[in-house]
């Protein structure tokens, strides 16, 4: 009994993994913004490829979403626009204007596709994951060197299917609250992809937004790296800015 | 030194590896393999495997959800890079205005409307259709290319293991190129345990039924053995890898290098009771001297024929060439040097106490009967072997060369029911690839590569063909209505391509094509495959790309395992050629030196003509195609086959220089050589017969092709010689050689006796 309780202690004075995650989600959970997102795919002969968007996002109040993005770089579709409209119960709706085509179509699918943009961040990596589709737990050395160390799996099959990964281990500042890396595992529980935050960008209101992040793909040693540029926050954008009008303007 | 040498391999041979990969036959410096490589490089090998799965109907609800769990397991195996299957198909659709694209099976149907509806759905959907379901619905198929992330056989086991894991209703046949090479393995292994000792045996007991004494048969048993041990263990030793033809490899030595041993103990024999007052020294001494020039022929020869192999382009037939030159050659050494030496030691236990002339009277008879017949009959008997021949000849019209590695394996066995599943019902397992190096985006390219897939697709032979341009054409049919301009069209400018591109990025997952085309789009990549893989296909497949790749404004590559094969077929063809010239031709002037006579030269060669006339028209007539194993038959039979008309001319030429008359001379020659020429022949058709044990259809054929060949070098060498020797009564015969000498030394009065001795080995103690 005298050996267990020091160890009962340790694990006392760490709080709940859950908790951890949900308060670093809900750091980076950012309301109404505009930015440039420069997007930079290198392959492992070095050959690379990029694309510059601009993005502008409108949060309301029951937590959904309205995005328009526009292409900006390359010059073949500049031009090419998305809007997409978060539902609660359903799909999410999007419409994508081609103007080379001067056609607008609704596409609606049911899988939002695993990477975004071709990149090697998944759209799963784009977005704030479910807390309660996880498992997490501290693991050894969490709480040592300022740096909470917690390990997600997904609680079941499905989910596992739906991230693409088996289980992903996140470093968290203890001060902060602030992701600084991820490792993601296969289903052999081998390491194939690493997330490093570079920078992030203070938000007025305590939050943050992840301004450069790189992903390392392990298996195919493709590099992907994201940086936000010309960011403002609070944005006022009018409703009528997100329509299909405004998308072919 | 033998026993070292004998150890030395012994520790060797377990360390040979097995080379099942079929690309690995030639050379990398020849252009499919090159531009082969260059492809996938770019777009990953193009090795799949395909896991099928048949019930009577594969649209149940079990079915698809046993189909369902083995591909998402599947799916995150390491060493899969990417799949096809029903799961990962998707459909793009378009209907007021509204793009939809969705997984073809978005959840698996449990009632029967529904299932009726998926299976309509299949049917329609152009990416789903004979790919992923075949017509009839009764089998499905999971498609998917592996990496070298992880070794082939780590990923092929844990894909077994999945499947053991995940029991149904359907029937499971695994196929693809990375299961024939898995087959390959195990069942060159297979046959290499079974065909050796089988070999072994075979000659053991031909040995002792000729040679009497078990004392005798170790000689010449011995020799075998180490030869071969010593052949198979310079595969290791060179670095080099055991292949389906290296089997070839043990068998022929086993075969052919006893002759040797075999003519120097039953001589040995026959100078003992001949000279029972000769001391062992002197028994020695005439044995060399009598016997070193004929085995010396004997031995170069085969050893010319067999490196008529060295001219072929393909590696392995090279290294047979090497390997079995290598072996005859110290068989040959060690039978000049060793064997005598032996037999000095072992002496009067070589002799058998039985020594049963009875025997002999069937094959007198025979021989006297056959005599006879070539004696009163030369012209009709030519007449008539020259009909033979050309009837058989006629049949080299009918001749296929087949380089489909599926056709190794046995119509039963299941890599190749996969298959005829496969290429019947999806598409095929062996494919070609086109890639195109430019601006994909750019509308003329990718009108380019949209017309060279339409083209190809109704080429005969092409199962399924899949490209970017394919993408694109069903894009447009969601983006555009039916009565609109740009429905199922490629878009006249870049942006529309390039905009395109973008939308099935946003829209779907990049991976549905990264087959297709690579990040950048500066490489697309086409994919045929064949569900008829055989050579003249690929070759018109292959010629029909290279015309319309003229109307593609950039750099096409033409590359593939089906491209590599038909290079491979090429080089069967050129390779036969250069062998056969390169033995014909060597053994040629042998026999001109032999016979001191180039017109003895071209007679000694007149049942090798023969013979190779018969054996290429036999394989046309009876379908067995040329193919790396057949190919290297007829050097074997060259090199193996010429003795026997060595040893007949030798011996009739000492019967006229001993002033017999033609008839005379042709009669005992038949009645003293004859009989040890049939044996011999028979104890080499007997140990290639070990070959019919393999558990490949085409080293099978090998072994039975061996009876043809073999075969039609005795009848050459005892029926169509003799004939044309008494017909023609050619002006070079009566060459001098160092074997009268030898003659002269022993005093023997009966030179168709010592004659006997000389050349009936096997024969002359049996």
């Amino acid at each position: 009994m005298g050996l267990i309780l020091p160890l009962l202690q340790a694990a006392a004075q760490q709080p709940d993994a859950a908790q951890i995650m949900s308060k670093s989600r809900d750091l980076s959970i950012t309301g109404s913004l505009s930015a440039n997102i420069s997007l930079t795919i290198t392959e492992k002969g070095g050959s690379s490829r990029s694309r510059t968007i601009s993005i502008t996002t409108k949060s309301y109040a029951d937590g959904l979403e309205k995005r328009i993005i526009k292409f900006i770089e390359p010059a073949d579709v500049r031009g090419t626009s998305m809007l997409v409209v978060d539902n609660k119960n359903s799909a999410d709706e999007m419409w994508i204007y081609l103007p080379a085509l001067k056609k607008t179509r609704r596409i609606v699918t049911s899988e939002k596709g695993k990477s975004f943009m071709s990149s090697e961040f998944s759209n799963a990596d784009m977005t704030s994951p479910t807390i309660s589709d996880f498992t997490h737990k501290h693991l050894e050395k969490s709480g040592t060197n300022n740096q909470w160390i917690i390990e997600s799996t997904p609680v079941n099959e499905d989910k596992a299917e739906e991230y693409g990964y088996s289980r992903k281990i996140s470093y968290i500042s203890i001060d902060k609250s602030q992701v600084q890396k991820m490792e993601f595992y296969n289903f052999d529980n081998e390491l194939f992809k690493i997330i490093e935050i570079k920078s992030i960008f203070p938000l007025s209101d305590g939050k943050y937004l992840v301004k450069n992040m790189v992903a390392n793909n392990l298996n195919t040693n493709r590099k992907s790296e994201i940086l936000f540029s010309n960011i403002s926050e609070g944005v006022k954008v009018d409703d009528s800015n997100f329509t299909i009008q405004n998308l072919e303007r | 030194m033998c026993i070292l040498v004998g150890i030395g391999s012994a520790l060797l041979i377990p360390g040979t590896e097995i080379d099942p990969e079929m690309r690995n036959y030639v050379p990398k410096s020849i252009k499919s393999r090159i531009e082969t490589d260059k492809i996938e490089s770019e777009f990953g090998v193009q090795d799949m495997v395909v896991i099928l799965f048949s019930d009577s109907c594969i649209v149940s609800t079990d079915n698809l959800n046993q189909i369902k769990n083995i591909d998402r397991s599947i799916s995150r195996i390491n060493g899969i890079s990417s799949r096809i299957s029903p799961f990962t198909v998707k459909s793009i659709t378009s209907e007021e205005g509204m793009m939809t694209v969705d997984p073809l099976i978005k959840r698996i149907p449990t009632d029967t409307a529904d299932l009726k509806q998926l299976g309509k759905d299949i049917l329609k959907n152009r990416f789903a259709r004979d790919i992923v379901v075949s017509s009839d619905l009764t089998t499905a198929s999971i498609t998917a290319t592996i990496n070298n992330s992880v070794t082939e056989k780590e990923t092929l086991h844990k894909i077994d293991s999945i499947i053991i894991s995940n029991p149904g209703n359907t029937k499971i046949i695994k196929g693809g190129l990375p299961y024939i090479r898995q087959s390959l393995v195990r069942d060159v292994s297979r046959d290499a345990i079974i065909l050796i000792p089988a070999a072994l045996l075979i000659m053991l007991l031909i040995l002792k039924a000729n040679l009497g004494s078990w004392r005798s048969v170790i000689l010449p048993f011995s020799v075998v053995v180490l030869t071969t041990a010593f052949s198979l263990a310079l595969i290791p030793l060179i670095g080099w890898k055991m292949s389906i033809i290296t089997l070839l490899v043990p068998v022929i030595l086993i075969a052919v290098a006893n002759n040797y041993g075999i003519y120097l103990v039953a001589r040995f024999q026959e100078l003992s009771y001949r000279y029972p007052e000769s001391s062992r020294k002197e028994l020695i001494r005439m044995l060399i001297k009598s016997l070193n020039m004929p085995i010396l022929f004997s031995g170069l020869t085969t050893v010319a024929g067999i490196l008529g192999l060295l001219t072929h382009s393909i590696i392995p037939a090279k290294q047979v060439g090497v390997l079995a030159a290598a072996g005859v050659s110290l068989a040959l050494l060690m039978s000049l040097l060793l064997i005598p030496a032996l037999i000095f030691v072992s002496g009067s236990g070589l002799i058998s106490k039985n020594r049963k002339n009875d025997k002999t009277r069937l094959f007198e008879n025979i021989l006297n009967n056959l005599s006879k017949l070539i004696i009163n009959n030369p012209g009709r008997i030519l007449l008539v072997s020259a009909v033979i021949v050309i009837l058989f000849a006629s049949g080299i019209a009918f001749l296929r060369i087949n380089t489909n590695q599926e056709n190794y394996f046995a119509p039963k066995h299941p890599v190749r029911q996969a298959s005829e599943i496969i290429n019947s019902k999806f598409g095929g397992s062996q494919s070609i690839s086109v890639m195109i190096k430019g601006d994909i985006r750019d509308p003329d390219i990718m009108k380019g590569i949209d017309m060279l897939t339409m083209e190809i697709e109704h080429q005969k032979g092409v199962g399924s063909v899949f490209s970017i341009s394919q993408v694109i054409r069903e894009m447009s049919k969601a983006i555009y209505t039916s009565t609109e301009d740009g429905y199922n069209k490629i878009p006249d400018t870049r942006e529309a391509i390039a905009q395109m591109f973008e939308l099935y990025n946003m829209s779907g997952s990049p991976d549905d094509f990264k087959q297709l085309t690579d990040l950048d789009n500066t490489k697309a990549h086409i994919l045929i495959r064949l569900s008829e893989p055989e050579n003249y296909i690929i070759k018109s497949v292959k010629a029909r790309i290279s015309e319309l790749k003229v109307n593609i404004p950039a750099e096409v590559s033409i590359g593939g395992y089906a491209i590599i094969m038909s290079d491979f077929a090429e080089s069967i063809i050129k390779g036969q050629i250069s062998s056969l010239l390169f033995a014909v031709i060597t053994v040629l002037l042998l026999l001109t030196v032999i016979f001191r006579s180039f017109k003895g030269g071209l007679i000694g060669s007149i049942p090798l003509v023969a013979s190779i006339l018969v054996l290429f028209g036999f394989m046309g007539y009876s379908g067995i195609a040329l193919d790396a194993a057949t190919a290297l038959l007829s050097s074997i039979m060259i090199g193996v086959g010429v003795d026997f008309t060595i040893q007949y001319i030798w011996c009739f030429n000492l019967q006229i220089r001993a002033g017999l008359s033609y008839p005379e001379a042709t009669s005992a020659a038949m009645r003293t050589i004859g009989r040890s020429i049939i044996i011999n022949a028979l104890s080499v058709m007997a140990g290639f017969g070990a070959l019919m044990f393999s558990g490949f259809t085409s080293i099978r054929f090998f072994g039975y092709l061996v009876l043809i060949s073999i075969g039609s070098c005795l009848i050459g060498a005892l029926v169509i010689i003799p004939a044309f020797l008494m017909k023609y009564k050619p002006g070079f015969l009566g060459f001098e050689t160092d074997y009268k000498k030898t003659v002269k030394n022993e005093k023997e009065s009966n030179i168709i006796g010592i004659n006997t001795a000389a050349f009936a080995g096997s024969g002359s103690t049996a």
